[in-house]
């Protein structure tokens, strides 16, 4: 029962510790060279920089939408049962969810090219995400069956599900092209560890008055599960060899897919900045290791029927296997191991971005001030940033979007304070606070939002934390 | 730089060690229960009048039947209690009897239940019979393995009812309770 037990608040922690993958703390964070991963076209004013290997840049972010471990854990004397009733099946709705995302950079550096205004990223890092939105009538179903409610329908499309583990290869060009535009574009490759997703399921279950029984029980399914690579961890767990099965699985070994990521920087004028991005538009193709289930089709059951006189025609029939062979019939349930492809989730940044204080010089040789940008990777730094955030991110229900209000603080080149108000469906008093050391070439930041939330830890909603460490080289005087 | 760092390091330090959280008790879970109530039909029978007319000498129908429902691990495992309802409907001219035996893997009968129908006008009879703490032992069900259905005759087999197609139906259905955990 142990395990059973942890495992179930696992999930909630997880779910409230791994969220939606919104990172904007980051996000235009120039200082911090992994904000060009969220911004392909962000300004830059590094000569190179290359990343700490598997401390460049580590991210855990997690949220739960209706419902915290507090609600249903705290100490409060509560009868249990009676909390997961009100507040878990009763209180969620179809659009609650819990979900989470961990990124581990393994690899991460950019070098200026020959051309100063064009700078070059690569990298390969490793992701972890899933979502599943609460199974409102399957919960109903299973926690107090069909008993008592004639004509109601349970929706089988409740059911939405995706997780995946993956390796991205990337490798970006970013140009200004001239004094007020940035561009960039990376082009990413995705090898696939592990992929489950059941997201495009309908149909449903009723009873309703029987014609000639009592009741009608009627499934109406259109369910289907696709799986790719579990098939391989699973083999790999009878052979002691699970490392060796993700490590082969994410270096080519798994299932491949293309995506892109594009943005840019513009000056509306030479204080005001306005930036956006499209990240992650591209698909994973899955051919092997795959293992998919569909149920698909409709029956209608009234229980065994014997009728006479067509009964006596065959006394020894068997009434009940015909009757289980007549619903397999009309609905099967089919396992196959047909390719299918997946679309990642793409996620949408824009900002606008007002700079304001004394101009100061940025870590890069630059002959400039904030009324002569200069050239190539030159940047006028302020001391002061102020503006808002958009983030939308597309999920299975539908996008989801968060807005952000941002200030930032630099402490001449060695420090840079950021703090944001962010609202979406998580929470609507999330403040976070991202803090970036510059100590000559190392470069340290720290992340954490929801603080208000470390009020209590088992009642928030929504955290997130990002963590890096690089070695930056700037052009210097 | 140093004594900035360390203001920052210092907060950082003071959220981790003045964050809270409220007491947690996990052991909750041991005190989840998971019971909910399944109901369905499980058997109807109809026998029509001019069928009972065109068996003569012989007034009985007896069939048994492959019934594996109850006794499915996932079921037989986890019932609780239950409720067989019956309803029970003659339209003919003749008096019956239907009785239906609730049978072992070996055969022997768990269960009987009896229904005694008049000739038409009868009204729809409705019998619920109660498994579990509150009724006939729960063990019933879940060793159940076939179903014997009986109906005899007790009357003619030249009558013909008033009634427009007359027959003898019955329609019956379970409501069980189940633990899932």
């Amino acid at each position: 029962m142990m395990p059973k037990r942890f495992l179930f608040a696992t999930i909630l922690w997880v779910g409230i510790f791994v969220h939606a993958q919104n990172k904007q703390l980051l996000y235009d964070f120039t200082e911090i060279p992994q904000a060009l991963m969220l911004n392909p076209g962000m300004e830059t004013d590094f000569n190179w920089y290359a990343g700490i290997p598997v401390l460049s840049g580590i991210s855990v972010q997690a949220g739960s939408s209706g419902i915290s471990v507090n609600d249903l854990f705290a100490n409060d004397g509560l009868d249990f049962n009676d909390k997961v009733r009100d507040r878990a099946i009763n209180g969620l709705t179809v659009r609650d969810e819990l979900s989470g995302t961990f990124e581990l950079e393994i690899l991460n550096g950019g070098f200026r090219g020959r051309d100063p205004n064009v700078f070059y990223s690569f990298g390969l890092y490793s992701e972890v995400n899933f979502i599943n939105y609460w199974p409102k009538d399957y919960a109903i179903l299973a926690f107090e069956g069909n008993a008592d409610r004639l004509n109601e329908r349970f929706d089988l499309g409740h059911l939405k599900t995706r997780g995946e583990m993956l390796n991205v290869f990337h490798f970006g060009v970013n140009k200004k092209t001239n004094s007020s535009l940035v561009l960039g574009a990376r082009g990413k490759i995705y090898s696939s560890i592990i992929d489950i997703n059941s997201t495009k399921n309908d149909g449903y279950f009723v009873t309703t008055e029987g014609q000639n029984n009592i009741f009608a029980s009627t499934l109406d399914a259109e369910l289907l599960l696709r799986t790719s690579g579990i098939n391989a961890i699973e083999r790999a767990i009878d052979d002691q060899n699970v490392p060796g099965t993700i490590i082969k699985r994410g270096l080519f070994g798994g299932n491949l897919g293309l995506g892109v990521d594009m943005g840019f920087t513009y000056y509306l004028n030479p204080q005001t900045i306005m930036t956006g991005s499209l990240l992650d538009v591209g698909f994973i193709y899955h051919t092997n290791e795959i293992e998919s289930f569909s149920l698909n089709g409709n029956a209608t059951i009234e229980g065994i029927e014997i009728i006479l006189p067509d009964a006596l025609l065959d006394p020894d029939q068997d009434y009940w296997e015909n009757l289980v062979d007549d619903i397999e019939a009309f609905i099967p349930f089919e396992e196959t191991t047909k390719s299918y492809l997946t679309f990642r989730p793409a996620k949408l940044y824009a900002s606008l971005r007002y700079n304001f204080g004394e101009p100061m010089e940025g870590s890069a040789d630059c002959n400039c001030d904030y009324l002569n940008p200069g050239g190539g990777s030159s940047v006028t730094k302020y001391r002061n940033s102020v503006g808002g955030q958009l983030y939308v991110i597309n999920r299975p229900r539908g996008p989801q979007s968060a807005i952000t209000a941002f200030y930032q603080r630099r402490f001449g080149n060695y420090m840079a304070l950021k703090t944001t108000y962010t609202a979406d469906k998580f929470t609507l008093t999330n403040i976070g606070l991202g803090v970036n050391f510059q100590a000559g070439p190392v470069n340290l930041y720290l992340m954490a939002d929801n603080l208000l939330a470390y009020r209590n830890i088992a009642a928030s909603n929504y955290a997130s934390f990002q963590f890096g460490l690089n070695i930056i080289s700037w052009e210097k005087k | 730089m140093k004594k900035i760092i360390s203001y920052f390091l210092a907060a950082f330090t003071f959220v981790l060690l003045f964050s809270c959280i409220e007491e947690q008790d996990f052991n909750q879970y041991d005190d989840l229960s998971i019971t909910p109530t399944f109901e369905a039909s499980i058997l109807y029978l109809e026998v029509p009048e001019r069928t009972i007319n065109l068996v003569t000498g012989l007034n009985t129908y007896s069939q048994n039947f492959n019934f594996d429902a109850f006794a499915e691990d996932i079921f037989s495992e986890r019932v609780l209690e239950g409720v067989l309802t019956y309803e029970v409907a003659n339209t003919t001219s003749k008096p019956l009897q239907i009785e239906i035996q609730f049978l072992d893997e070996a055969g022997t009968v768990l269960d009987t239940e009896r229904f005694q129908l008049d000739p038409e006008p009868t009204a729809t009879l409705q019998r619920e019979i109660a498994y579990g703490p509150a009724g006939r032992s729960i063990d019933i069900i879940r060793n159940t393995s076939s179903i014997t259905l009986t109906a005899t005759n007790l009357g003619d087999n030249t009558s013909t009812s008033s009634q427009s197609n007359p027959l003898v139906t019955l329609k019956s259905s379970g409501k069980f309770m189940v633990r899932i955990k």
